[in-house]
């Protein structure tokens, strides 16, 4: 396959609209449910989330010239386990009380599907500053993706927005439990697929 | 695939996850320091929250609930007398262990209570953390310590829906003054340092050059806890 010709802008752009994670591919949603139930907790887990993929895809972009294409895998999986590590440690250092909150989901990064796909199939395979922007891009999109169903689920089931009291009660409180995750992920899924039917003139999802 | 070609292979993989090794433990020598720092720090300051009078906090023991947890407990001193205790519990909640931590003061009334860990259910059995709930604990006795259903200034009222969490919580109080009162005897304002009550281990103590029990009777100025 030959390299992506994508510019730095475009990558980002299709990070977080055409191959969003979430919204798009509907991969590792597991994370997009259980750490969205309050704003803060769904921003920083999107902001680890962009820096390993980011920092996995650079390190595997330079390390080209060593990668031998038999033992890949192992390879892509110590880099991504090592960067989670070091994000872990670095969160429970120095932003404690998001890292309490979260614990395990940040050492569940390493089970990603995404994080290795884009190793596989583009840090594997482009220069250093592409493969940076498409984690960027990646990690964006889904950032963008963890913003926007936390958004929702925390004013919907608390009232509150990155723990600041906004409407005074709680319109629906199933929004902060697993059941309000699920309904939020699909309906945010179907809302954003209808935009971009409407927009784009084709029709979106067919899976 | 030759001879030499697994070697090659083995070689690369070898390097590389060695290399990536010392990166690791680079990175977990320069942040473990200050996440230790952290945790004692946070340990600490829980602690004074729980009594700001005292000038020293020390840990005095460990004991295991009835519900067979294993839970540390605190002297709060001035000078060498013990101003309370703070004691570290837990309470079977709905879905999961409440974890508390209760100042208690020279008479075996509770100074406050704090919800350290708990996994209850949102919107319900976390109401436990309200000031509202929290509050009703201060300035009540072991034999207080009972739920109900409804409005009450003697004991505590339960929270609508989450009577279980409530129960929880309750109980864990009381185990910790139970405790107390087994292991230092029925807490009274008339200070008499002299007697030692059975099984007490002064050996045990976290206290730093501790005064002799006479030294003890002849300073007294306010109300201590019987030791």
């Amino acid at each position: 396959m030959a390299a992506d010709t994508r510019s730095p802008l475009q990558l980002i752009k299709d990070g977080i609209v055409s191959d969003n994670t979430i919204f798009k591919l509907a991969i590792s949603l597991c994370p997009a449910i259980a750490v969205t139930s309050n704003l803060k907790n769904g921003f920083f887990m999107g902001l680890a989330v962009m820096f390993v993929q980011t920092m996995v895809n650079l390190t595997i972009s330079l390390m080209r010239p060593v990668l031998h294409p038999r033992i890949r895998i192992p390879i892509f999986m110590l880099v991504i386990s090592g960067w989670v590590t070091v994000t872990d440690m670095m969160m429970s250092a120095y932003v404690r009380d998001v890292y309490r909150q979260m614990g395990l989901y940040i050492q569940l990064i390493v089970a990603f599907a995404s994080i290795l796909a884009h190793a596989e199939t583009f840090a594997s395979k482009n220069k250093a500053v592409p493969s940076a922007f498409d984690g960027i891009g990646m990690g964006a999109g889904f950032m963008f993706a963890l913003v926007v169903i936390s958004f929702f689920r925390e004013l919907l089931g608390k009232g509150t927005l990155w723990g600041i009291d906004v409407l005074g009660f709680k319109p629906m409180l199933i929004m902060i439990l697993p059941t309000g995750g699920f309904l939020a992920v699909g309906l945010l899924m179907g809302f954003f697929n209808w935009i971009e039917s409407r927009y784009s003139g084709k029709r979106a999802g067919g899976h | 695939m030759t001879g030499k070609d697994i070697i090659k292979i083995t070689l690369n993989l070898v390097i590389i996850y060695v290399v990536g090794g010392f990166l690791l433990a680079w990175v977990y020598a320069t942040t473990s320091p200050i996440v230790f720092q952290k945790t004692k720090a946070e340990k600490e300051a829980a602690l004074k929250e729980m009594m700001p009078d005292a000038q020293s906090i020390t840990h005095e023991g460990d004991w295991i609930t009835p519900e067979q947890k294993h839970a540390g407990f605190y002297a709060g001193r001035s000078g060498d007398a013990i101003d309370g205790y703070i004691v570290e519990t837990y309470g079977k909640g709905y879905s999961s262990y409440i974890n508390v931590l209760v100042a208690v003061d020279g008479e075996q009334k509770i100074g406050k209570i704090k919800i350290l860990h708990h996994a209850e259910t949102p919107g319900l059995g976390d109401e436990v953390e309200a000031e509202w709930f929290t509050k009703q604990f201060e300035g009540k006795g072991a034999d207080q310590m009972k739920v109900i259903k409804g409005e009450t200034a003697e004991n505590i009222q339960a929270i609508t829906g989450a009577t279980i969490s409530s129960r929880a919580t309750t109980n864990g109080v009381r185990y910790a003054l139970e405790m107390l009162k087994e292991k230092y005897g029925a807490g009274t304002a008339a200070p008499d340092a002299a007697e030692m009550p059975a099984g007490h281990d002064m050996s045990s103590m976290g206290h730093e050059g501790a005064a002799t029990p006479g030294a003890k009777g002849a300073e007294m100025s306010q109300p201590e806890v019987k030791k």
